[in-house]
């Protein structure tokens, strides 16, 4: 009998033990969306891109980054009057745009897809974003039945203070990709201080 | 939101025009889709738009409603040698790219309609297009982050799995220490 209550006491203990540490590990953690590690940074892109032609313009429908498992409709997106890219509804969690006065994802040129990183009630669809690494794959699908498939070349985070539009809006002569969403710290009083934005070229399409 | 304005707009052109709201006239209202000619009928924004019909006849000038697309009215006059009536708008722009409802009414109340496209940017000369797109600016408000900091709710639950373990080994170290053995 004893020895039977001292194995379930034992038993009880440890699997409290377990799960306490990992709860109160989490509980401080977890909560903060995941940022890119210097090594997914553009420095050390190199030039291994077998790029894709680039498809013809067609209106994109959703995207998917099966790494991260986002898988979201696209709406259009403007300009707010200030020049600066418009957002997503932050009230729709799983949902992303792109921005419908640039290239369409999978032609010639800069396409530009944003999403919100988190919203009042918790994470939303690019929460993970920062956790992309060099070499994973966006897929875009089209309404011409294509499906863009990108490559990540950099993951990177820029300060809202500095941020390098050139580089991140840029034209280009081959079918590129952005994806941006908030990070790069947070304070309470300014909020998330720039965006992880992820640099992506066509892979394949069709 | 489309049919509402369109609505108020046959409401507001029929006020306008002094006709009776009868019974009689529903019949020739009727809605004649795609008997207006959109040309081109897939543009970007800022582009000129020619619409055109030779449903109602040489009855006289039509109106156009295009301001599903931002342009708002315009108007088609018959032309002399077609019984054709052309009009012309320019898409705004800042129009977003989509499928858009242009409305003209001939004199007589009949509704036309086609539809027309909004894409991207220009396709002829892709490159050059493409240095002339806006470009966004600056970074995007993309999350709030007020409630990402530590749960508090699952870090209590932890303390408490946490303080479990602590009695339940302190409960077992003592059996030992008295020579229970486990």
């Amino acid at each position: 009998m004893h020895r039977f209550s001292n194995a379930a006491i034992a038993a009880v203990t440890v699997v409290a033990f377990g799960s306490g540490a990992w709860l109160v590990r989490s509980g401080a953690e977890a909560h903060a969306p995941p940022q890119p590690s210097a090594a997914q940074s553009r420095a050390d892109a190199h030039a291994d891109r077998p790029a894709a032609t680039p498809l013809p313009p067609s209106l994109p429908d959703r995207v998917r980054i099966p790494s991260i498992r986002v898988d979201a409709p696209l709406t259009g997106l403007g300009l707010t009057p200030q020049g600066g890219l418009d957002v997503p509804p932050a009230s729709r969690r799983n949902l992303a745009g792109w921005y419908a006065g640039g290239a369409t994802p999978g032609e010639r040129g800069t396409a530009i897809v944003v999403g919100h990183v988190d919203n009042a009630d918790g994470p939303a669809v690019f929460f993970r974003l920062g956790a992309l690494e060099k070499a994973d794959t966006i897929e875009i699908s089209r309404r011409d039945g294509t499906v863009a498939v990108f490559s990540v070349d950099a993951v990177e985070v820029y300060d809202a203070h500095d941020f390098p539009d050139e580089k991140v809006y840029g034209a280009s002569h081959e079918a590129e990709l952005r994806v941006i969403t908030c990070g790069g710290g947070y304070s309470e009083a300014t909020g998330y201080r720039g965006n992880v934005v992820v640099f992506a070229h066509l892979a394949s399409g069709g | 939101m489309r049919t509402g304005r369109l609505l108020t707009g046959t409401a507001l052109a029929l006020a306008a025009a002094g006709l009776p709201v009868a019974p009689a006239y529903a019949y020739a209202f009727g809605e004649d889709t795609g008997a207006l000619e959109v040309y081109p009928s897939t543009v970007a924004p800022g582009a000129e738009v020619t619409v055109n019909t030779a449903k109602c006849g040489a009855d006289g000038a039509m109106k156009g409603d295009a301001s599903a697309v931002g342009a708002g009215a315009f108007t088609l006059t018959p032309s002399t040698h077609e019984r054709n009536a052309v009009g012309r708008f320019r898409v705004p722009p800042s129009a977003q790219p989509g499928t858009y409802e242009i409305v003209a009414r001939c004199s007589s109340g009949t509704r036309l309609t086609g539809d027309l496209r909004v894409a991207l940017a220009p396709r002829a000369g892709a490159e050059k297009a493409a240095d002339e797109q806006t470009h966004p600016r600056g970074s995007v408000k993309t999350g709030v982050g007020g409630p990402l900091g530590p749960d508090p709710v699952q870090t209590a639950a932890g303390v408490a799995a946490l303080a479990v373990a602590a009695a339940g080994g302190t409960w077992l170290l003592h059996r030992r220490a008295r020579g229970d053995g486990i």
